[in-house]
């Protein structure tokens, strides 16, 4: 009965083998069967991990732990979160009968459409990060977003990890009564309070009263509490009690951990994976190997040898471009920042995001140029404008002429993109290099 | 010279880089040498609108124009005798709503407005089906008639609008097929123009700045500055969306 299959599995071993992975063979499936994605008869441990930021970096890394501890596993790395990357993954991972060729599956699923798949799917644990602000013009609100999560979760019967820290993830909780809930948390620490962000959800879900924060790690993250009714009254179950940042490396329960990258958000996606490993009963060295090893997905901190070193960031909405400024505020050195904002259907056609942006942040920073970029060049040159950039500005739209200004300025760079010019502007830096 | 502007309930109307809006109005100020302080209104302070020039509130999600639903009824009366006053609002969106007789939610939950107008906003059931995407608007106001650019996402329809800020080019406005977008009289512009809706479109900025100093100064002389960027970001969209900028 796997005819169709057998069609799309050898058309993904077609493409793989030229160096196309991608979702296209998934799109087939799902053209030729629109129930391609319920035949597959999933394995015994099925982790789907949600939210809007770090997505891709925690299923990789509890992928990976997996492996560490001795399973075989199936995951889409490369961040195809949608039903047709999903369809992709399954479909090259299965034989000929839909099975599931491993002892596990790891899936990142879109924030926005995991409502949808998630029966399908049948997960044995749900990982939720945080929800933030991302891309609103496809859902309306982030509202939508949880209250579809809420009625998906109500009869949960499986192991759900969730930050504790975000208020609008603990929502899930009050409502997913079936499920075994286990939440992860991380301590005050020297980077806590640095800032006053942009905070949404700062008001108890419960009864509408503003919430207190003990501490603040990063826009709405943090340990808040509800004076009136408790609401994020938590126990968690991993605890990150201290961060040193001089050493990249983090305590809990009375274990040292090194983290992949030396920031807040990174953290936090670990104490998710740690989190996974508890519920499944599997050793946390194995997830301390991986966080050692790890390296980031393309596009994350990813460094390009040009004339000078460029170092190159996703950005999608404010709280991850946010950590990107901060981190581009750490270098001391003098640099040109290039920022490439899109506004195609994966950007996210609403680019208003970059209003909620800290830009400041780069004011005392050694900027020598920014060159704005993409088919909103206009618009992130008009934000800049207003925060005091407005000698500083190069506009090169096309993302080609941004790369070749920076290579000939042979000075040190942060390039900032959205998703959609992610992926050809890495390739034209990758040429460059070997020149 | 001096502007004060109030920002009402900065930390919950604060969907969709409303905020710009503000550091546009400030900016614009401070390159024509015009002091301009912003203090912020939140739930339960005393502040008073019409002690203020220019006041502003951008959008919410419907959860938080719950929560400030009661605070903002109790400042009715000041707001109706602040228009005689002169004080000058700029709306957007859920603020926008606020103003009119009532809004009713997607689960028909209604909300009185202030009900100092006579428009009225009704959510279209179906959340899927909201008016989203970019926005082309002959605005005409004060005597001028320009095309303004924006990005709209609302699921309400505001309908019975007496006096439209302009005639939507291309997109929605106030309703998905009313042809108007918007809202204006002598004191207030609302609208559903996101973007944020100044940057791209100075001549509103400056429309408030100049309404604002007449009443308090008797003087609409305002500086010219340099908008090539400010242009330039508008008019590529125009173009996008198939309308001729202006010449």
């Amino acid at each position: 009965m796997g005819i169709r299959l057998g069609i799309v599995k050898a058309l993904h071993a077609v493409l793989s083998a030229r160096g196309h992975g991608g979702s296209f063979p998934g799109y087939v499936g799902l053209k030729l069967d629109k129930h391609f994605l319920e035949r597959f008869i999933m394995p015994e441990q099925v982790i789907v991990v949600t939210g809007t930021n770090g997505k891709t970096t925690t299923a990789n890394l509890i992928a990976e732990s997996l492996r560490a501890s001795g399973k075989t596993v199936i995951n889409n790395h490369r961040g195809d979160n949608l039903n047709i990357g999903i369809a992709s993954t399954l479909a090259a991972g299965s034989d000929l009968s839909y099975r599931i060729q491993a002892d596990a599956v790891v899936l990142e699923v879109d924030e926005l459409t995991v409502y949808r798949q998630f029966r399908t799917l049948q997960p044995t644990v749900l990982v939720i990060n945080n929800f933030f602000r991302d891309q609103l013009d496809r859902a309306g609100e982030i509202e939508t977003i949880i209250r579809r999560l809420i009625e998906v979760t109500e009869d949960f019967e499986g192991d759900l990890i969730l930050n504790g820290d975000d208020p609008n993830v603990l929502r899930i909780a009050d409502y997913a009564k079936k499920a075994r809930i286990h939440i992860f948390s991380v301590g005050e620490n020297s980077t806590s309070n640095q800032f006053d962000e942009a905070k949404e959800g700062t008001f108890c879900p419960r009864c509408g009263r503003p919430l207190r924060y003990l501490y603040q790690q990063y826009s709405h993250i943090g340990r808040f509490v509800c004076d009136t009714d408790g609401y994020g009254t938590i126990e968690p179950v991993v605890f990150v009690d201290s961060i040193d940042y001089d050493k990249g490396t983090f305590t809990s329960a009375g274990k040292e951990y090194r983290s992949f990258i030396n920031a807040i958000y990174a953290v936090y996606n670990c104490a998710a994976v740690l989190t996974v490993m508890k519920a499944l009963g599997i050793d946390p060295e194995c997830a301390d190997r991986v966080f050692r090893t790890y390296r980031l997905n393309e596009g994350r901190n990813e460094v390009f040898r040009l004339t000078a070193p460029c170092t190159v960031n996703l950005i999608k909405n404010p709280t991850g471009a946010n950590e990107v400024l901060k981190e581009i505020m750490a270098h001391e050195e003098e640099k040109n920042i290039c920022i490439i904002l899109n506004d195609n259907d994966v950007d996210g056609t609403d680019v208003s995001w970059i209003w909620d942006c800290h830009f400041e942040h780069l004011r005392d920073s050694a900027v020598h140029e920014i060159i704005c970029s993409g088919t909103r060049a206009y618009d992130i040159a008009l934000r800049l404008k207003y925060d005091g950039f407005e000698d500083k500005l190069v506009i090169k739209e096309n993302p080609k002429d941004a790369a070749d200004y920076l290579n000939e300025a042979g000075m040190e760079s942060w390039l900032m993109s959205t998703y959609s010019a992610l992926h050809s502007t890495r390739a034209i830096l990758k040429k460059m290099e070997k020149r | 010279m001096e502007l004060k502007i109030l920002w009402l309930f900065d930390n919950l109307m604060d969907l969709y880089g409303d905020r710009g809006n503000i550091q546009v109005l400030k900016e614009r100020c401070a390159r024509r040498g015009i002091d301009c302080t912003v203090d912020t209104y939140r739930l339960g302070d005393d502040k008073k609108c019409s002690d203020y020039d220019i006041v502003f509130m951008g959008g919410g999600a419907d959860h938080e124009q719950n929560l400030l639903y009661e605070d903002l009824l109790g400042l009715k009366d000041d707001i109706a005798y602040s228009f005689g006053k002169g004080t000058q609002y700029l709306l957007i969106c859920g603020g926008y709503q606020l103003f009119g007789q009532y809004y009713l939610d997607q689960d028909g939950i209604r909300l009185d407005g202030l009900g100092l107008y006579d428009y009225y906003t009704e959510a279209t059931t179906d959340r899927n089906n909201r008016c989203i995407g970019n926005i082309a608007v002959e605005v005409t106001i004060d005597g001028e008639s320009f095309k303004a650019v924006g990005f709209e996402n609302h699921g309400g329809q505001t309908r019975n609008v007496a006096s439209p800020l302009g005639r939507t080019l291309s997109g929605h406005g106030n309703t998905a097929d009313s042809g108007y977008e918007g809202f204006v009289t002598d004191n207030v512009i609302g609208t559903y123009m996101h973007g944020p809706l100044l940057p791209k479109n100075p001549r509103i900025a400056d429309i408030l700045i100049k309404r604002a100093l007449r009443r308090k100064y008797g003087t609409d002389e305002l500086a010219p500055l340099d908008d090539t960027l400010e242009n330039k970001a508008r008019n590529a969209m125009l173009k996008r969306l198939g309308v001729q900028p202006d010449g």
